[in-house]
């Protein structure tokens, strides 16, 4: 993992040079991959996947993505998503990457082992979203109080008294 | 305020005839001690949202807090009288909120500063959010606004400086509990 402010767009590469690369490594596993101008990928990967492409995303070659900013999580209702946005200090480009899991029962593996902030991110997805994240080293909330009950950013929540005790 | 009522309060401050040789005045503990206290207070910085930065503006040179006496913001509840509470108190802060108020020295006031203070203000639906400081500790004086301007913290403090004349040590006394506030 390089990467100091000197070190910023010593690759400059295009968004369609960028995408040409991640479909000609990552073939079956990142999928949907466009380009969002000006400096942004997307693409989607399966939660089964996302495992066996994190460490690979962040050493690969020319477009390593060696930092994760944020984990998004996400509550369509009808399914839920973990949103890593990773950011390529070669290529000062960033990569969203979208995996849906089941709403009813959203897990999936940590990407702690791969880039060491995901884990205060993925204890705030757990915190708000109750996304699961299987190996996380420490799964605590975060955020909210530690006997707090439920994940107050679900769609389906709903707010009780036992959460507000000063009334 | 009627004119009655502003004599008596001005009567209270002693004036030159009240000197009857030079340097020495003849007064009460009770005008004495709460004068003193009422102009130098100790406000513990608790801010805690964006109250804060109008609480912090006060302290500095356009709006001056030092003019009342009150400027020595201190970081540690031990050294305060007077808690500030400017900005939104959530679930998670409020048994701190309550131990640093029970950290400090008696007699202590507390001022709720701002909307969220008072009741929760625009979060006051939030699934974490106390409705109100005065769930948590006793408030003397509620500041609106939001964010109230220095001005109103002003306000609020000159209010607060009343009731701190208003303390008497002589009713306090009979206390059973050992208790010197005259809260």
């Amino acid at each position: 993992m390089r990467g100091l402010a000197l070190e910023i767009g010593t690759n400059p590469l295009s968004l369609a040079e960028i995408i040409a690369r991640l479909h000609a490594t990552f073939a079956g596993e990142l999928e949907e991959l466009k380009p969002q101008e000006p400096d942004t990928v997307t693409g989607r990967c399966a939660a089964a996947k996302l495992k066996a492409v994190a460490a690979r995303l962040r050493d690969q070659d020319e477009v390593g993505y060696g930092t994760l900013n944020l984990i998004a999580g996400v509550d369509y209702v009808t399914h839920m998503e973990t949103v890593y946005h990773l950011y390529s200090w070669q290529t000062n480009t960033y990569l969203e990457l979208h995996v849906v899991l089941p709403a009813n029962d959203a897990q999936i593996d940590t990407v702690c082992d791969v880039w060491p902030s995901a884990e205060w991110l993925e204890r705030e997805a757990w915190d708000m979203f109750g996304i699961r994240f299987l190996e996380h080293p420490d799964l605590r909330r975060i955020l909210l109080k530690d006997d707090f009950v439920g994940h107050p950013l679900r769609k389906d929540y709903v707010d009780s008294i036992e959460n507000h005790p000063h009334v | 305020m009627s004119d009655g009522a502003t004599a008596r309060s001005r009567s209270r401050y002693p004036k030159l005839e009240n000197f009857e040789r030079p340097n020495v005045i003849t007064t009460t503990t009770d005008f004495i001690f709460s004068w003193a206290r009422s102009h130098s207070v100790f406000p513990f910085q608790y801010g805690l949202a964006c109250c804060a930065i109008e609480m912090l503006s006060s302290g500095f040179c356009r709006f001056d807090i030092a003019r009342y006496g009150m400027e020595i913001f201190r970081p540690t509840p031990r050294q305060c009288d007077l808690m500030i509470v400017a900005g939104t108190l959530n679930e998670k802060m409020a048994p701190v909120l309550k131990r640093l108020y029970d950290q400090m020295s008696e007699p202590k006031w507390v001022i709720s500063m701002g909307a969220c203070a008072n009741s929760g203000g625009p979060f006051y639906d939030g699934y974490n959010v106390v409705n109100g400081v005065d769930k948590v500790v006793p408030v003397d004086v509620y500041i609106p606004g939001c964010p109230p301007r220095p001005e109103a913290l002003f306000q609020g403090l000159l209010e607060l400086q009343k009731k701190i004349q208003q303390h008497s040590f002589v009713a306090a006394s009979p206390s059973v509990d050992g208790d010197i506030g005259g809260r």
